[in-house]
């Protein structure tokens, strides 16, 4: 026993850092959630500011959301099901998102919809995207597009094209195929990319501060509310903010982990 | 009839090369090859999975060359069933029903009387994820002939099953196709499944059709060394079989192979040609089977010598390099050929 316990060190070692690891991460939240009392966050979480933040995040994040599922779709289904000429440069640039800081691409939406032609004709059409609410879902769909994307490809890479083959001599055109077959095959994903792309909407700071700006009452969003709160030392209202973040991402994570453990993002 | 004209398809990996095959209506037609010979395609060719890139396929006389899988009223069964795993197995059998606007209660009827021929009617409300290998081939078999198709293809059916459920299987598609009457397309690699299903066969190879034929005419006068190689690894033979006193009688070609298996009536037997003893002079044993022929064919296997002998019918034997230098072998010399009858099995 005590020969297997010294022949292990480097299991103790290392186990100690995970350990040490998780810790830090759960002091934050620990200190983030209990920095203010229950009945203070309830007070704020009921304030008109925060209800106008959270209603603005649930919707720009659900409308980005369907957003990326429309367009990601046939997406991931060209890229997972044929070759063409330029496939990969294709998949390479639709990647670029993943990696660009948010406040780059923040940067580039502002000047694709604030000063060329393309811009001025969407605004003078209606479509307003400069320091106003549909910025804000330009800005999320713009950067969490690529997760939506590459867990549906990873998704219907793994699904045997034969289903539809099949499908098809059963009776089924080739769009009923899809729509009858290979979609309910690829509910997981949809469900994991839909949960992810969700969650990291809501929690869009970067690119949305840049395109959309950070008007209280306006474009105020969970993260801009917390932004904007902590700036002007408004602690209870910032708290509150954050705690609701937490709770979100922590809920996604866990039906992620559920569903679409699966699914490669990265 | 299913007429195949100067078809080509080149799917990179796959491809088919210039085929042109003749499939009577309601025959069992078997298609055999190795791997990667493009049997898979042929059939997707014949289903409208691929588009030839030249050539006609034709229908009861109808070009369907250009026509999507749907307007074709073929089915196809994949060597991995391809059961849709969201739907329950009734769903599945009902899929291509509900596509065509049956009625409900006709629907229920069909999916009654297909699922009770098949054997899988306790099973409807199960999930495919449940069922094992035989169930979900059962039930990929019912999905695609409850539709009434005018051909059934099937990729390689039966090579993922194990042992015992093959064999059974392989009856019922025997039976299947008697009481149907279905014209199936059925791709193996297996030569053993073409004697017992096939009323007539091709064999692929590299894209092409090498040799078309009855089985037994194949076998016995295959057109190329690869057909021989390839057909000819076992001994099988199709006879009538008579019981005589605990033992059959197997009469083929006017030769007469006795085993102790009790079976009788038309069967295909076999005799693996490792149980073969091959000797210059007859032996006297008590092995039941002796017959004299000619060398016909010598192949060297490595370690071990094919050769094939002519008593009136082919028989592989395969022996060891060092009995083969030590008894002279040469084409063309008489030898005898012994086996036991407890090595003559029926397929």
């Amino acid at each position: 026993m005590l020969k297997r316990f010294k022949a292990s060190k480097i299991k103790i070692i290392s186990i100690f850092f995970s350990l040490l690891l998780a810790l830090f991460i759960l002091v934050q939240i620990i200190c983030i959630v209990t920095h203010t009392t229950l009945p203070a966050l309830i007070t704020s979480i009921c304030s008109k500011e925060m209800r106008f933040a959270i209603e603005l995040s649930l919707i720009t994040s659900a409308i980005s959301t369907v957003l990326c599922i429309i367009i990601s779709i046939p997406t991931a289904y060209a890229l997972a099901r044929y070759n063409f000429f330029g496939k990969n440069l294709i998949n390479t640039i639709l990647d670029v998102p993943l990696a660009l800081p948010p406040l780059v691409a923040g940067v580039g939406l502002l000047i694709l919809f604030g000063t060329t032609s393309f811009g001025k004709t969407l605004a003078d059409a209606g479509l307003v995207f400069v320091f106003t609410p549909l910025g804000i879902i330009v800005a999320q769909f713009f950067v969490n597009i690529p997760f939506m994307f590459r867990i549906l490809r990873g998704t219907f890479q793994g699904i045997n094209p034969r289903y539809e083959h099949v499908a098809q001599t059963l009776g089924c055109t080739e769009l009923q195929a899809f729509w009858r077959v290979t979609l309910p095959m690829a509910k997981n994903g949809l469900l994991a990319g839909s949960i992810i792309t969700w969650s990291k909407g809501i929690g869009e700071f970067g690119a949305a501060l840049m395109l959309a700006g950070a008007t209280r009452m306006k474009t105020e969003t969970l993260p801009i509310s917390l932004y904007l709160n902590m700036s002007c030392g408004e602690l209870d209202l910032a708290i509150a903010a954050a705690t609701i973040l937490i709770v979100i991402s922590l809920g996604s994570l866990f039906i992620f982990e559920k569903y679409g453990g699966f699914a490669k993002v990265f | 009839m299913i007429s195949i004209k100067n078809v080509s398809k080149n799917l990179g990996e796959f491809f088919l090369r210039d085929v042109t095959l003749d499939i009577e209506a309601g025959s069992y037609f078997m298609v055999l090859g190795p791997t990667g010979a493009g049997k898979t395609i042929l059939l997707e060719a014949i289903a409208g999975i691929y588009r030839p890139d030249r050539g006609e396929i034709r229908l009861d006389g109808r070009d369907i060359t250009n026509a999507p899988p749907r307007n074709r009223n073929i089915s196809m069964v994949y060597q991995d069933y391809m059961l849709f795993p969201h739907l329950n197995v009734e769903k599945n059998i009902a899929f291509g029903l509900k596509l065509k606007k049956i009625p409900k209660n006709e629907i229920k009827d069909k999916i009654e009387t297909i699922t009770n021929i098949m054997g899988v009617h306790h099973l409807l409300h199960r999930f495919p994820g449940t069922l094992s290998g035989g169930e979900k081939q059962r039930v990929a078999i019912s999905r695609a002939i409850v539709t009434e198709p005018k051909a059934l293809l099937l990729d390689e059916p039966l090579s993922a099953l194990d042992t015992q459920t093959r064999e059974i299987l392989r009856e019922e598609l025997d039976r299947l196709h008697r009481e149907t009457k279905i014209t199936i397309v059925h791709v193996t690699h297996s030569f053993e499944e073409v004697f017992a299903l096939g009323d007539a066969m091709a064999v692929m190879n590299e894209g092409k059709i090498v040799q078309v034929g009855r089985p037994d005419e194949v076998f016995r006068k295959p057109n190329s060394e690869f057909v021989a190689n390839f057909v000819g690894v076992e001994n099988l033979f199709k006879g009538n079989a008579t019981v005589n006193n605990g033992i059959s009688n197997v009469k083929l070609n006017g030769i007469n192979i006795v085993s102790t298996t009790c079976k009788s009536g038309d069967s295909v037997i076999s005799i693996r040609s490792e149980d073969i003893l091959v000797s210059k002079k007859k032996i006297e044993s008590s092995a039941r089977n002796s017959f004299n022929g000619k060398i016909k064919n010598i192949v060297n296997k490595g370690t071990t010598i094919k050769i094939v002998v002519d008593c009136g019918i082919p028989f592989a034997a395969v022996i060891t390099r060092k009995s083969f230098g030590d008894m002279e072998l040469k084409r063309g010399i008489s030898v005898y050929l012994t086996f036991k009858a407890s090595d003559v099995h029926f397929i």
